[in-house]
């Protein structure tokens, strides 16, 4: 709809005195009317016409008109032929009646033998009408198509920006430090190693945010560095069992969407029991979708933690955001395990 | 002088390592116990009484500030956690001290000095109740999931939603459950003030109701009624505790 009304029937009003003025040389050349005949009777006419025209906008609308090309024809031929008709056989009617109001006694036959030039104009008008109006909707539509691909984009960048400040959570960051303090002076070698570990964590996810995808491969890599570095702080209580199908791993995923979930496996399953947590990854190709499974073990009777859901969340919107209903997440407990099911649309780098 | 009796409760290793070699270097200090968990914590103090408690906040089985809400008063504790700062504010004005992960030996030592005035300091100044520091360090808008408490050495953890009602017995609360009472050290306002006020209303000055169980209202006498819940439990109802009643379950009450 015209964001301003008034603007519009201006224009309307505008357009439809142009066709008037456009009729009235037409038939006085012709001699079918008097240049006051043509003036009186032809410019209410047009706006009669204009009133048919705009009622009848939208039969021709926007759904009709995807059809094959001969279907787009006949909806759009047979509506001029019908208005332009319907508006002849008005004017026919009421030429008689302006004769004697006017009065000009033979008017109404000599219009009436140029009624098919009328309904030609007639057809012809229609017809640009319909396809400015077809034009204006395209518009509005790749407009509107616009702003939701802005929209899309301002989301997913949104979700990386959250994604990135939370890519290295503090309570890692402290507790590991700490873990490696204490190392010093029992394991000066584990301290290194440790300190090492992550470091190269840190720095494989420094590069990421300037990355719209790296391979599943990559990611995988980068968790496992996360958790040799939370292995050392949990000794024992975290065993990581990996079972990952070859096909998967130069799948393409957005960077760092699997990181909130072993953090979630780490900080509500294995922190949470006194001894012998584990993980399990999962991962294979099915139905032209990466699929990735994460068990972990946990205490569902150990005391609630902040934050959970959080992590959940942010990457439930970045799949929505890149890969809409192709992609989605789910995390069930049932008994002591505490499964995520990850799934999305395969997408491989085009090889050179 | 008699040595100082602390206790490390951390889940990590490395964490209770860390604490135990700075504290050998003081002789004035001996370790008693070292726990990894909440409930060997709970159950190690209760036994072995010692001064002085350095204690995690994340544990598996009960956190830190359910440990605490557990204690008796008058053990001097410092916390060693890596935790946010809300909670580092309520250390602030309750703890003896707090210990962020990683701290230096430096910051060990100012931590044990404190330690060391509270413990010798006599009379003891007026330590917060543990309950009260445990409450203070919770975030405003969060309520509790769960209650714990203690009968000697047994440890009940009962979901809030269980919890039927809640009678107040001077210094201590009845937590009623499905017909079972458990006893705990704590005022019925101080436990008010940690539950969710659309679950739990305060419908006598001695009596806090889960709204859930809550079958009808009846009259008693004349200006009087009382509250009936689905087990048949008549409850008295002050004229304060029914306008709160009525202002959470809507005109109906």
């Amino acid at each position: 709809m015209p964001a301003a009304p008034q603007r519009f029937v201006l224009g309307y009003a505008v357009g439809w005195l142009a066709l008037a003025a456009l009729l009235i040389p037409l038939f006085v050349v012709s001699g079918a009317l008097s240049w006051t005949e043509a003036v009186l009777f032809l410019i209410p006419l047009t706006g009669v016409y204009a009133a048919v025209c705009g009622s009848s906008r939208y039969l021709a609308s926007s759904s009709l008109l995807e059809g094959n090309s001969f279907a787009r024809v006949l909806f759009v031929v047979v509506p001029a032929v019908v208005a332009s008709g319907f508006w002849t056989l008005l004017a026919a009617l009421s030429a008689p009646i302006a004769a004697r109001a006017l009065p000009a006694p033979d008017m109404a036959s000599r219009f009436n033998a140029q009624l098919p030039l009328l309904f030609g104009v007639g057809v012809l008008v229609y017809l640009l009408y319909t396809a400015f109006n077809e034009l204006g909707r395209q518009a509005e539509r790749s407009r509107l198509a616009e702003v939701r691909a802005v929209e899309a984009t301002m989301m997913a960048r949104d979700a990386e920006l959250r994604a990135l400040k939370a890519q290295v959570n503090p309570h890692f960051l402290f507790n590991s430090l700490h873990s490696i303090s204490a190392l010093t002076s029992i394991d000066p070698a584990r301290a290194r190693e440790t300190c090492i570990l992550l470091a190269d964590f840190l720095r494989s996810t420094l590069g990421l945010g300037d990355r719209a995808a790296i391979s599943f491969g990559e990611e995988l890599d980068l968790t496992r560095k996360y958790l040799g570095v939370e292995q050392v702080r949990f000794p024992g209580r975290m065993e990581v069992e990996e079972s990952i199908s070859p096909d998967s791993l130069d799948v393409l995923v957005p960077p760092l969407l699997l990181q909130p979930l072993f953090e979630n496996a780490v900080k509500h399953g294995v922190s949470t029991m006194s001894s012998g947590g584990w993980l399990k990854i999962r991962a294979g190709i099915q139905d032209g979708a990466l699929l990735l499974e994460l068990d972990n073990a946990y205490d569902p009777e150990a005391p609630v933690r902040r934050g959970h859901g959080v992590g959940l969340s942010n990457v439930r919107k970045r799949l929505e955001a890149r890969y809409g209903d192709a992609a989605g997440i789910t995390a069930v407990p049932s008994g002591s395990v505490w499964t995520t099911r990850l799934r999305l649309p395969v997408e491989r780098k085009e090889k050179a | 002088m008699t040595a100082i009796k602390a206790m490390i409760v951390d889940d990590e290793d490395l964490a209770r390592h860390y604490l135990r070699e700075m504290l050998s270097h003081h002789g004035d200090i001996e370790v008693i116990a070292e726990c990894s968990n909440g409930f060997e914590a709970v159950k190690e103090v209760s036994s072995r009484r010692p001064d002085l408690l350095f204690l995690d906040i994340q544990m598996p089985k009960l956190d830190g500030f359910e440990v605490l809400d557990l204690l008796d008063p008058g053990i001097a504790v410092v916390f060693v956690t890596a935790f946010d700062s809300y909670a580092i504010r309520a250390f602030e004005v309750h703890a003896v001290d707090y210990l962020l992960k990683p701290f230096s030996e430096k910051r060990f030592e100012e931590a044990l000095s404190r330690a060391r005035l509270r413990i010798g300091a006599s009379p003891a100044p007026p330590a917060p109740e543990a309950t009260e520091l445990a409450a203070a360090a919770r975030p405003p808008s969060e309520f509790l999931c769960r209650i714990v408490a203690r009968d000697g050495a047994n440890i009940h953890i009962i979901p809030v939603e269980k919890v039927d009602y809640v009678e107040a017995q001077e210094d201590y609360v009845l937590l009623k459950t499905a017909g079972k009472g458990i006893l705990k050290r704590q005022t019925i306002s101080s436990l008010e003030a940690s539950l969710d006020p659309d679950r739990f209303v305060r419908i006598h000055r001695s009596l806090l109701v889960n709204i859930e169980r809550i079958a009808r209202i009846e009259p008693l006498k004349r200006d009087s009624k009382v509250v009936v819940l689905r087990d048949g439990t008549q409850l008295p109802v002050s004229r304060s505790g029914l306008d709160r009643l009525k202002a959470l379950l809507g005109e109906e009450a």
